[in-house]
């Protein structure tokens, strides 16, 4: 780990190349992130942005849907990617020596998508799919109404869409959403492994440099107005619990703090959610705590799922659980919390796919790579004074919960 | 790139695939043991087991094992299958000493009462989350009916009836008969110390007394049959289908994970092409689980409740074209590279690895390497895949439909309440591997 090499280059035309040279990787794995999510996307077909995704895969540049996919097996590409939130991915990962022949043809994928019409009606059925599939999914579907409550705005929305908006999709909004907002301005390659950098600028150039545009500048997060309680009756199995509140994020000076308190409250199974609610009470099969970061917020997702006569024992035992945190936390907590977070970055450094992803997530966001050992020396520095200090700022209160099962749960704000 | 090898006295085998310019080190506990295994009345014993073994020693608390794994910063968990139950943890190279004490000392673990009724909560918060997953629902279903009530196609969660039912003695039995060492593997990735690690091991396990775990190897009558479980809470029609496979130790295993790929990869396979390219399916895959002296090849497909029927017709129509016409040499050569690759990406990592070593130890006696593995993979060829489908494994299909769906395929109205037309219910059946610990 301590050998990765990061380095970056920028296009004229505004696209950032970022890459980490990984010495021993046979392989090399890449993704091509543009601006392009549901965030930005057209209120009126909600869920253009999957659907463009899908159908810039069935037919780009000279080859029609299957000959692209033929390729792409042929050169043994794992493929990866989506559309999200706040960007659309093209990803992939194969053996080294095959990376610039994969870069031409995602270039012609991203670029030059033909957008056949006699396929749009099967891109869109499957996003039709996908979004009644949801239903069936419990999680996916607390996950959903939690980020559509927390943020009232456009960051609340779904990448899957909506059933009218993926119903007003055409042929030409389509190819007008991707004119505006498949562009190089704003746009990442992130490459990790072993491959030529010399090389990987000269074949980046010749692919991507006539490419031309600038992404118009997302809506600012809002949480202002956010609803605090949303109950959806099913009648499933078990209830499942989701929370949220807000975090610094990325670029705020508490980050290391903030992640070895989240670290504290749910880094492993000694840790404080799967102690109380799970080894204590038998609550729960599952309870966690994470993350998530979008461009200007950061937030915490608390889930649980538990039996319905049981859901609001384990919701006040999650909230004590949350009160309590701004007390402080132990020497001990500290020092595991500490070789969590560190050993996961050793782990995440033996794995391609695991670096492009992350350094094309931190161009985005941070608008530079942090490199490994500044990371290191910002969970080495936490102190559990510095990690009070951070939750007596910003102590987890002012939650939003969503629950989903067969009766809803009393919720008491402070 | 060596494989290491040695059997202690006792019948332990350690192994280990070395990497010394890997970051970290995995090594996992390997236990021959699981709901096939079982008897009916005690159902879900092994995976409860694999709870329970968490709960602390002779010289440990329950809190002390999460402590420890905690302090390493390990990546570490357990997970139970029909067969195989295993234990792992992933750390830097440093904490090669306190993993291996860890892991080792959980192996005999104290299985105290008051745990044993705690972790049952637990347990049954896991069968009742898996009761909302209708994908893994449907396809435990199938593979239980293929089965055919034989202990293959035991459930490896078991029933809120058989878990809740339970005692503590029922599970220490079971624990004294499986958890001998001629049936365990201790296998090793990545950065570390073999000469240490077999010197701790000896001395920690060397001990343990062994006895014949053994294990029974029903006879299968393949039938053909179709279950409809009407549930009008669901949304989804969930399709599942089993058939018979290849077994793990069948020199051909590796033809039939290529020709699953070809027919149900989750893209560019024919099932690809005839249901998620049009659009009437959202997950349409065929997979090849191999398996101690049997096998099955699986698929789910989940689509709109209107159109179960035809896509049903649309699956067995690929199954059917590809038995009639064969396999191409260009569909052979496209997923074969693909996957080769895959291991070689997925083998990155020590943990990555870990499964493969073990496993191809546990199934084959042997351990082959990345490059062998990608090799072999490379060596199937069309012909092999063919010869596979001129037994015929899918005129014996077991198809499961579970949805808003009646015995007559017509979808009806969502609302509450769940009838069944068979023999099997649905309580309780859940995914082939029941999740972590």
């Amino acid at each position: 780990m301590a050998n990765t090499v990061i380095r970056t280059h920028r296009l004229k035309n505004g696209l950032s190349l970022v890459s980490e040279a990984i010495p021993e990787a046979r392989a090399a794995a890449f993704q091509i992130m543009t601006p392009a999510g549901a965030l930005t996307e057209p209120a009126q077909t909600a869920g253009s942005s999957s659907v463009l995704e899908n159908l810039c895969y069935r037919g780009a540049g000279s080859r029609d849907a299957r000959e692209i996919s033929d390729t792409l097996d042929e050169l043994g590409i794992q493929r990866g990617g989506g559309a999200d939130l706040e960007t659309t991915t093209f990803a992939g990962a194969l053996l080294a020596d095959d990376l610039d022949e994969a870069l031409a043809i995602y270039a012609d994928i991203v670029l030059r998508p033909t957008l056949p019409p006699d396929q749009l009606e099967g891109a869109r059925q499957l996003a039709l799919q996908r979004l009644e599939s949801i239903k069936d999914n419990p999680t996916q579907q607390l996950f959903i109404e939690l980020f559509r409550i927390y943020f009232p705005g456009p960051h609340g929305r779904s990448p899957l869409g909506s059933r009218q908006g993926i119903e007003a999709i055409t042929v030409e909004s389509l190819r007008s959403d991707h004119h505006r907002r498949y562009v190089p301005g704003g746009s990442i390659i992130s490459v990790a492994g072993r491959f030529d950098w010399d090389r990987l600028i000269e074949t980046t150039e010749r692919l991507f440099g006539d490419w031309e545009g600038q992404a118009s500048q997302p809506p600012a997060p809002d949480t202002s107005n956010r609803e605090h309680y949303q109950h959806i009756h099913e009648d499933s199995a078990q209830e499942q619990i989701g929370l949220a509140w807000p975090e610094v994020t990325a670029d705020h000076s508490d980050f290391y703090a903030s992640r070895i308190a989240i670290q504290v409250l749910s880094g492993g199974m000694g840790a404080r959610l799967f102690t109380e609610v799970r080894e204590k009470r038998g609550l729960v099969y599952s309870v966690a705590a994470f993350p998530r970061t979008v461009r200007g917020a950061g937030l915490v997702l608390v889930y649980a799922g538990t039996t319905p006569e049981r859901r609001q024992e384990c919701l006040d035992v999650l909230l004590e659980e949350l009160r309590r945190l701004p007390d402080g936390v132990t020497e001990d907590e500290l020092a595991r919390a500490r070789a969590g977070l560190l050993s996961s970055q050793v782990m995440q450094g033996e794995s391609c796919s695991a670096r492009a992803a992350a350094i094309a997530r931190d161009q985005f966001t941070l608008g530079r790579i942090r490199p490994l050992d500044e990371v290191r020396a910002g969970i080495e520095q936490v102190t559990t004074g510095s990690v009070q200090e951070h939750l007596q700022r910003f102590p987890p209160t002012d939650f939003t919960i969503v629950t989903l099962g067969p009766e809803p749960v009393e919720v008491k704000q402070e | 790139m060596s494989i290491q090898q040695q059997t202690l006295a006792n019948g332990l085998t350690i192994i280990g695939e070395p990497k010394s310019s890997a970051q970290s080190m995995a090594a996992g506990f390997f236990v021959r043991t699981g709901s096939r295994d079982e008897s009916p009345e005690v159902s879900g014993v092994s995976h409860f087991l694999e709870h329970m073994m968490f709960k602390g020693t002779a010289r440990r608390s329950p809190e002390d094992v999460n402590r420890e794994f905690d302090e390493m910063g390990a990546h570490y968990n357990a997970f139970t299958s029909e067969e195989n139950t295993v234990y792992y943890g992933a750390v830097l190279p440093e904490f090669q000493q306190r993993l291996l004490d860890l892991l080792s000392d959980m192996m005999r673990p104290s299985l105290r009462d008051e745990d044993f009724d705690l972790e049952k909560k637990v347990i049954l918060e896991e069968i009742a989350l898996y009761q909302d997953r209708p994908q893994f629902t449907a396809v435990d279903l199938a593979r239980h009916l293929h089965y055919d009530e034989t202990p293959l196609g035991f459930s490896v969660l078991g029933t809120v009836r058989t878990v809740g039912g339970l005692e503590r003695n029922q599970m220490r039995d079971y624990f004294n008969r499986r958890y001998v060492p001629g049936n365990m593997t201790l296998a090793l990735t990545g950065r570390y110390d073999w000469d240490a690690a077999v010197a701790q091991v000896s001395a920690a396990c060397g001990s343990w007394g062994n006895s014949p775990a053994g294990r029974e190897h029903p006879a299968l009558q393949p039938r053909t049959r179709t279950h409809i479980v009407t549930d009008r809470r669901l949304n989804r029609a969930h399709l599942a289908f089993a058939a018979p496979g290849l077994s793990a130790q069948d020199p051909r295993h590796r033809a039939a994970d290529v020709l699953a790929e070809i027919l149900g990869g989750p893209r560019g396979s024919r099932l690809y092409w005839a249901l998620i390219e049009p659009g009437l399916a959202d997950i349409a895959q065929l997979f090849h689980d191999e398996g101690d002296g049997s096998g099955w090849f699986g698929a789910y497909i989940s689509c709109d409740p209107a159109d179960a029927e035809e896509v049903r017709s649309r699956f067995l129509k690929v199954l059917e074209e590809a038995s009639r016409e064969g396999i191409r040499p260009d569909e052979v050569s496209r997923v074969t590279r693909k996957t080769a690759a895959g291991h070689v990406i997925g083998g990155e990592t020590p943990m990555g690895r870990l499964t493969s070593v073990g496993f191809d130890w546990v199934y084959r006696g042997l351990v082959e390497s990345v490059d062998e593995e990608a090799d072999a993979l490379l060596a199937v060829s069309a012909a092999d895949c063919t010869a596979i489908l001129e037994e015929r494994p899918f005129n014996n299909l077991t198809t499961v439909v579970l949805g808003p769906i009646r015995a007559s395929f017509e979808p009806v109205p969502v609302e509450n309440g769940s009838t069944s037309n068979g023999e099997a219910g649905g309580e309780g059946f859940s995914e082939p591997d029941a999740g972590g610990r």
